[in-house]
């Protein structure tokens, strides 16, 4: 876990290697054979199951398909099309709201999902936490919960006529309608939230755990609150993992599909493409327009390259 | 062994890419299999087994009425999500691999564009014709496509008005036999907080039932190509019609028919009917509590004496798959299943399936009263009159799902003031514009 901080990775880098040339100037061929031998099983899978598909999908996205007649019984080309893919996808109203819904919904839901399990691992780690372990269970749970399995939980809370949750608020004289559509965005992000901020917070009270305790007792002698000690010893210190919770929180949240997926059955107002992602699947499975869709997976996985790339390159210039 | 070096095995990497790479680029679906030679049957006494796709429940049941009385066709079925909600994703690229299983269940609406990707067998290359006259013929039209069948049905929806009549009572009335009567009897429901139905703004197929039984018909296969009008005054007077019906908050938005929310209002009484296919029947009997509470009326006309008196809502077909290697022997199937009294019987007895597309035999239990429905023998008084007052014409087409898509996120809008009726026309060229970008030919109904 501490590795994962990107200047500790640079110092560390250029030691061992500059050795490696010289200790071992020839290796017998049997020794130089195995790893990739033991690698080969890896090595074939990756490349079957992850490059392999990439690459047809990419000269998938760039093929055209057209059709002649009623239902092409009058001829089938296919060609190279260049970027008609492309544009056909970024033409597509859809698709791209699809897109200014996800940058919204990461907008607001990442920094609360940094924020609240930040905040989770924090009260979690204090001295003064009550059963800290049974939270820390309680607060992970919800991550052993399959995501679709949560929505289907999630969408009894929000279902009129069925939410106990909406009965109450009726009480008070309230009508929340969490399925409109405004709203259904938000009840997506709480059932995110729900699901993962447990996670998150796991992985910062892993690095909580490796803040040496003399630094806390050196604190404590300088008289420092808790508060300062959060903010002077503790947050700079778990920033890999802030960074690492961030970057998975990002990449979330453009793969969104599942509960999206699920909860279109309750939601009148989630169409058929309301994720980059489902918009994808709508197009190759229920379209069947396989090269507008790699187009689209193309765009998708790109901008999930450049977000994270973005938020690394930030992050690493704030801290040096 | 040889060695390997780490440019070797890149190279090789890249060369097995690059010919996946050329597998790949051909995109799937653009070969046909109607072109090929007849796959003649199999010898007697030789013993296949032919697959099932389908969302039907415990259909097995039905294939093994069959399969004790032809051991030598054993069928054997598997059960994959309803439609679109999994299962035509599934067919789909097991059809993209080459695969695929020798049936499949495929809606009515979704045949042609299991015909764009080169996905069905055309039927009457093994005989389909000869049992034309065993099927609904307004069924039957719609699974015709330039002199081909692609499918055989298996069950549909004629609709009906399905309603509890103490709601109904509650303000006096009785089942609208028109849509101008329905609407006013809506409006006397919202002042008691009940509504008299929903109308699905997320899904179409509904509206589009409606405009078919005012006398719509969107599309038509021209020897040039398919000729759209989504305008035509019937769909007009439809979109007109509800469009009024949603801003006089008539009907409810907020859920679908069928949906948890709906069925929690259903039981409450706070919906005073549903319009829909006859399979609602066996929905509309999951309401908690309202076992002799529902009644069936025939569904309201349009006013001004045009249109029918009831359309289809849904509807299935078994339909013969492209890589099947023994397309006679599941056409043969398919055809037992849905005409022999068995088989319907055992259809409905086990997969609760919707209205029987053979006009000659309902099924047995639905010639019989309903003790859910208050004794009332539905079934023919109201569905068996509705199967024949449908509109002949309508003609579904190869980017249905998309088409009902796009139109279903136009009525979305109709919460922030497009209305239903501006959407028909928005969505009339953005329809073209999907039918173009395949390359298919289309033109506007010249008006």
């Amino acid at each position: 876990m501490t590795t994962t901080h990107p200047s500790d990775q640079q110092q560390r880098g250029t030691t061992p290697q500059g050795n490696t040339g010289n200790r071992v100037p020839r290796r017998p061929k049997a020794q130089s054979r195995a790893p990739w031998i033991l690698l080969a099983p890896f090595l074939a899978l990756f490349l079957l199951t992850f490059i392999l598909p990439i690459l047809v999908a990419i000269a998938s996205s760039f093929t055209k398909v057209t059709r002649k007649g009623l239902f092409g019984e009058a001829g089938v080309t296919s060609e190279f099309a260049w970027f008609s893919n492309y544009a056909q996808a970024l033409s597509d109203g859809n698709f791209v709201a699809s897109i200014g819904r996800m940058f919204l919904f990461g907008i607001v839901q990442v920094p609360v999902m940094i924020i609240l399990c930040t905040v989770l691992a924090l009260m979690l780690e204090s001295t003064s936490a009550r059963w800290p372990g049974f939270f820390r269970a309680a607060y992970f749970l919800p991550y052993g919960v399959p995501g679709v399995i949560a929505t289907i939980l999630w969408s009894f809370l929000y279902v009129p006529g069925l939410s106990p949750l909406i009965d109450i608020a009726g009480m008070f004289g309230l009508e929340p309608d969490f399925l409109g559509p405004n709203t259904v965005l938000w009840s997506i992000a709480n059932i995110v939230l729900w699901s993962y901020a447990g996670y998150n917070m796991l992985i910062i009270v892993a690095q909580l755990k490796t803040i040496p305790v003399e630094l806390y007792e050196a604190a404590r002698v300088d008289g420092a609150t808790t508060w300062r000690i959060a903010r002077s010893i503790q947050l700079p210190l778990i920033k890999p993992a802030l960074v690492l919770t961030t970057v998975f929180s990002i990449i979330g949240t453009l793969q969104l599909f599942a509960e999206a997926q699920v909860l279109k059955t309750v939601a009148p107002s989630i169409d058929s493409q309301y994720t980059p992602n489902l918009s994808a699947y709508s197009t190759a499975f229920a379209y069947n327009d396989y090269n507008v869709a790699a187009a689209q997976a193309v765009l998708i996985a790109a901008v999930a390259l450049i977000l994270s790339f973005a938020f690394l390159k930030f992050s690493n210039r704030k801290s040096s | 062994m040889t060695q390997f070096t780490r440019r070797q095995l890149l190279g090789a990497g890249l060369g097995t890419a690059a010919l996946g790479m050329l597998a790949g680029c051909a995109t799937p679906g653009t070969a046909s299999v109607n072109g090929g030679p007849v796959i003649a049957p199999v010898a007697s006494g030789e013993k296949i087994t032919l697959k099932y796709w389908s969302w039907l429940k415990d259909l097995q049941k039905v294939a093994d009425i069959w399969n004790e009385s032809h051991p030598n066709v054993q069928v054997e079925t598997v059960w994959i999500p309803g439609g679109n909600s999994g299962g035509y994703q599934k067919i789909f690229s097991a059809l993209a691999t080459q695969g695929g299983p020798d049936l499949a269940q495929v809606e009515m609406r979704s045949i042609p564009e299991f015909m764009l990707v080169n996905g069905l067998v055309d039927l009457t290359r093994y005989g389909a014709q000869e049992t034309a006259h065993l099927y609904d013929p307004t069924l039957w039209s719609q699974v015709s496509y330039t002199g081909g069948v692609y499918g055989i049905p298996q069950d549909s929806g004629p609709m009906g008005m399905f309603y509890q009549p103490a709601v109904l009572e509650k303000v006096g009335a009785t089942p609208p036999a028109t849509w101008n009567e329905w609407g006013e009897v809506a409006g006397e429901l919202r002042k008691t907080d009940a509504y008299m139905d929903c109308f699905p703004l997320g899904d179409a197929s509904v509206f589009a039932a409606f405009a078919t039984q005012a006398g719509a018909q969107w599309f038509r296969a021209e020897e040039d190509g398919w000729v759209i009008n989504m305008t035509d005054p019937a769909t007009m007077q439809a979109a007109e019609f509800f469009d009024s019906a949603i801003d006089k908050d008539l009907v409810q938005t907020a859920y679908g028919a069928f949906s948890p929310g709906w069925f929690a209002a259903a039981a409450k009484g706070g919906l005073a009917s549903v319009t829909s296919g006859s399979w609602a029947d066996a929905l509309i009997a999951g309401v908690s509590g309202g076992e002799g509470k529902w009644r069936v009326a025939p569904m309201p006309v349009w006013d001004g004496g045009s249109g029918f008196g009831s359309s289809y809502l849904g509807g299935s077909t078994a339909a013969v798959l492209a890589n099947s290697k023994h397309p006679k022997e599941a056409l043969d199937f398919a055809v037992w299943m849905t005409t022999s009294k068995e088989g319907i019987d055992a259809m409905i007895n086990n997969s609760g399936i919707g209205w029987s597309p053979a006009p000659g035999f309902i099924g047995t239990t639905r010639q019989k009263p309903s003790p859910f429905f208050s004794g009332q023998n539905y079934n023919q008084e109201v569905f068996e009159p509705a199967t024949l007052q449908q509109n002949p014409d309508w003609s579904w087409w190869p980017v249905t799902t998309q088409s009902l898509n796009i139109l279903s996120d136009g009525f979305r809008k109709k919460a922030t003031g497009t209305s239903l009726v501006e959407t028909m026309s928005i969505a009339e060229k953005q329809i073209m514009t999907v039918f173009k970008n395949k390359g298919l030919s289309i033109r506007r109904e010249a008006s």
